[in-house]
């Protein structure tokens, strides 16, 4: 079987990608791009931990297909470690103890600085919303929540 | 998945060509996020998957004429809830879509997808049913439109042929004396299947307190199979809107449902928040047009 030629605009730069069929946008970042924030959890869109941006809206990147993001761009948390917005979350996130065992933190981020995007001072009802597709099983929530709301509120200051 | 095979057809009708001849092995995949985790689980292995999911020129709109509305299939659940159509009468479908899996599930989640998927994990198809909603189906010897009801025939099991892709979904918004509104229970709130989904559409009469028509659609209403409460529906119409009425019809409905028990929870326990939710969302529909309180 043949792979496919894609190109795929990652973090800001285009990665020409040979790909087979099967294969996932996770599979891609990780393996090919080496690009490690991205986890890998239930591999069936329950667990939110494989959270990327693909042309700016928050997907499961184990429920895509690679060859489906010919064109497009990716963010993961590797292209916004300089983004003055998800520095101050990650702040908040230390500032709050919000990780525990740290396994869905990149994920959380990517939601939480999607959500500093558009809503600049989101109310903890929204802040549930965006990260509830993430799930952290030490279950510190709480802090979570803090830091998010913390992250957002220091972003409009 | 190893010797999967991915077609990337040019527009539609490249689509409609290739399923017309290789449909019987080929999967059509839009987002992916039902079809890929079944792959995954191996319970199905399609050797091709035909993606769809690029056309979103010819099939991603929401549109409203001459009292219609039409949703291309590719319309994401995220499009939905950022549309402004869907307040008032038809709040129903923001409610449902904000129910919906979670944020990166909404974001690519497509109601095509959603209603080919015909399983009682599907959150949209008792909203549409209870619209009353009809499909159109394409293929590459034309078209044909066929109520959602009509579409979904089993567990997993719809009446579209290899050969077709499901392109719209319309239905009329109720006009008059009416209102729409629907009801899920999960473990939780967000990013899980529904224990119980129903959703309703009533009309009243002019005075108000006579039932013209009635929908209710359930997630399950035999085995695992979203369905309309026949029983139910034709029960309600044309009685007097009343706690009688209502306690009534719950047990119509009781009778007609014939649920199975798994781990999200006892067919005995499904039915009778089936009940529970019959009264509440009647209750709320009649409120807010303006009935018996």
């Amino acid at each position: 079987m043949a792979k496919r030629a894609i190109t795929v605009n990652v973090n800001g730069t285009e990665h020409p990608l040979q790909v087979d069929a099967p294969d996932r946008l996770i599979d891609v970042l990780r393996d090919q791009l080496n690009l490690k924030s991205v986890k890998e959890g239930c591999s069936t869109g329950d667990c939110g931990i494989c959270a990327v941006l693909v042309d700016g809206k928050l997907v499961n990147s184990c429920l895509m297909l690679a060859a489906q993001c010919d064109g497009r761009r990716v963010t993961t948390l590797e292209g916004l470690l300089e983004d003055p917005t998800m520095k101050r979350m990650q702040g908040s996130f230390i500032a709050n103890n919000a990780a525990q065992c740290g396994f869905c933190t990149p994920a959380m981020l990517m939601a939480s600085w999607d959500l500093a995007r558009h809503s600049p001072k989101p109310s903890v009802e929204e802040i549930k919303v965006a990260i509830s597709g993430i799930l952290c099983r030490c279950t510190g929530y709480y802090q979570i929540i803090d830091s998010v709301r913390e992250g957002c509120e220091r972003g409009e200051r | 998945m190893s010797t999967l095979e991915l077609y990337s057809p040019t527009d539609l009708n490249d689509a409609l060509r290739f399923i017309e001849h290789d449909g019987r092995n080929a999967a059509v995949i839009a987002s992916g996020t039902d079809l890929l985790p079944r792959m995954r689980r191996r319970q199905i292995s399609p050797s091709v998957l035909v993606d769809i999911s690029s056309f979103t020129e010819d099939l991603r709109y929401i549109r409203q004429a001459e009292g219609t509305v039409r949703l291309g299939a590719l319309t994401t659940v995220t499009d939905l809830l950022e549309s402004p159509l869907f307040s008032g009468k038809l709040s129903i479908i923001r409610e449902a879509s904000m129910l919906f899996g979670a944020p990166q599930v909404r974001n690519v989640a497509t109601v095509g997808g959603n209603i080919c998927s015909a399983a009682s994990s599907e959150d949209l198809i008792p909203v549409f049913m209870a619209l009353g909603a009809s499909l159109k189906l394409v293929s590459a010897k034309g078209e044909r439109t066929i109520p959602l009801k009509d579409f979904i025939v089993g567990k997993r099991e719809t009446a579209m042929k290899p050969s077709e892709i499901l392109a719209e979904v319309s239905f009329s918004p109720p006009v008059g004396h009416s209102w729409t509104a629907y009801e899920k229970l999960g473990r939780r709130n967000m990013l899980i299947l529904a224990i119980v989904n129903e959703a309703l559409s009533v009309t009243l009469e002019d005075d108000l307190r006579t039932i013209r028509s009635a929908r209710v659609a359930l997630n399950r209403v035999s085995g695992k199979i979203p369905a309309l409460a026949a029983k139910t529906n034709d029960f309600l119409q044309g009685k007097r809107v009343s706690d009688q009425t209502i306690a009534r019809a719950q047990k119509v409905l009781a009778s007609e449902l014939s649920l199975t028990s798994d781990f999200r929870g006892s067919g005995e326990y499904r039915t009778e928040v089936a009940q529970v939710y019959l009264r509440r969302l009647m209750e709320r529909c009649v409120r807010q047009i303006g009935g018996p309180s």
